[in-house]
């Protein structure tokens, strides 16, 4: 199954996907969490533990800086991005805004 | 004095706005209250109808190029006269608005209109003597797309968690790159010195306020009225009222 949680600021979205994700893998599920966040903290929610997350590589910022070659297939994806989270969770971040951008959104 | 109030989602960053900008339209300010939250939240804290669309719709057009622009003839005046709504104390609030069922396209021009308006804000003669007190929406996002460039305060609302936290370092962090603005951490919902204190370990710098937790803001959110008419002399009203103070000197520095 694939979930997506949504809903206001501070309402509990990483909350409720961490908890979730674990208790799938509990469960036997193998688990992908995708932080959607450009704000990411799912990490923290999921036990990565609160430095660690914010220190994560995120896809997008990874590709821009040619760290990591875009990777053709989601498989890929996963495989250069992930991070391990506890219970076998692959946590995989898709963007960060960390600095001032250009443009309006 | 022109406030943006940022922060991570449910730090009390609309309590705090709300506030602070009808303490400024009691002391006789003329106050301009902004929200560019697309789930936007000011309207109750301040006590105002929310409109039903988003007003600034109006006043955007697309160019021939393809490209939004503000109708001819509406800069930041005309667009805070005619799509501001009232609010209690003489203060005005422009929003941006929020999506239908049908998602962000359709309104885009709101979106577009709102960036305008407020970047134009920032030189206009017209406002040097207002106050603005904006509310952004949660995270680094808008500071980052520089959609609060009048501001010379960021206050960064900060909860004593670590998500929270982090993205308070963040938002910071980018307002400070850009420099512009003073920015000031304030913690909120917290219980007791040793939460401030916490706060400030995570933060790695001095908080500039703490805001107690106190039901009377959960209560006055739960009905629905701004904390200001609810309890004006709970803890944390009297907090907010004691920052607003602080910043007044900050502001003015004694010569
Ligand atoms: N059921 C609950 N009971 C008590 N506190 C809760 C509950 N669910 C979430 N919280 C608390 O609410 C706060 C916000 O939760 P969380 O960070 O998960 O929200 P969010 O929707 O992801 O926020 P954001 O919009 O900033 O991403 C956290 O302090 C969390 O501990
Ligand atoms: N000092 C406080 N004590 C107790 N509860 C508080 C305090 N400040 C805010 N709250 C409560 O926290 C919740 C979030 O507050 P508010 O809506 O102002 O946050 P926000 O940062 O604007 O959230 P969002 O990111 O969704 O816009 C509300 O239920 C509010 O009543
Ligand atoms: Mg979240
Ligand atoms: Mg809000």
């Amino acid at each position: 199954m694939k979930i997506a949680v949504a809903g206001k600021g501070g309402s509990g979205k990483t909350t409720v996907s961490g908890t979730l994700a674990r208790a799938l893998a509990r469960s036997g599920h193998s688990v992908l969490a995708l932080d959607a966040d450009a704000n990411p903290m799912l990490g923290i929610s999921l036990g990565v533990g609160p430095e660690e997350t914010d220190r994560l590589l995120a896809v997008r910022q990874g590709v821009d800086a040619g760290e990591t070659p875009h990777e053709p297939t989601t498989e890929g994806m996963v495989e250069a991005f992930g991070t391990r989270a506890p219970d076998g969770i692959r946590l995989v971040v898709a963007s960060r805004i960390d600095s001032v951008a250009p443009g309006c959104q | 004095m022109r406030v943006a109030v940022v922060g991570k989602g449910g730090a009390g960053k609309s309590v705090i706005a709300g506030t602070l900008a009808r303490l400024l339209a009691r002391r006789g300010r003329r106050v301009l209250a902004l929200d560019s939250d697309l789930m936007p939240g000011l309207a109750y804290s301040l006590g105002a109808d929310p409109p039903a669309m988003p007003p600034l719709l109006d006043a955007a057009e697309k160019g021939e190029d393809g490209r939004w622009r503000l109708k001819k003839g509406i800069g930041p005046v005309r667009a805070v006269r005619r799509y501001a709504t009232p609010a209690p104390d003489g203060v005005l609030l422009l929003q941006l608005g929020k999506p239908a069922a049908d998602g962000l396209p359709p309104i885009m021009g709101s979106l577009n209109a709102f960036y305008k308006v407020v970047h134009r804000i920032r030189g206009a003669d017209a406002f040097r003597d207002w106050d603005i007190v904006a509310d952004l929406p949660a995270g680094p996002r808008q500071t980052a797309f520089d959609w609060a460039p009048y501001a010379d305060v960021f206050l960064v609302v900060v909860e004593p968690m670590w998500k929270s936290a982090l993205t308070a370092r963040r938002v910071a962090r980018i307002a400070r790159a850009q420099g512009r603005a003073m920015v000031l951490p304030v913690a909120n919902k917290v219980t007791g010195g040793a939460d401030s204190q916490r706060v400030e370990e995570m933060l790695g710098e001095p908080l500039f306020a703490s805001l107690p937790a106190d039901e009377a803001v959960a209560e006055a959110d739960r009905l629905g009225v701004p904390l200001i008419d609810r309890a004006p002399s709970s803890p944390a009203a009297r907090a907010i009222e004691a920052m607003l103070e602080a910043l007044g000197r900050e502001q003015t520095p004694a010569r």
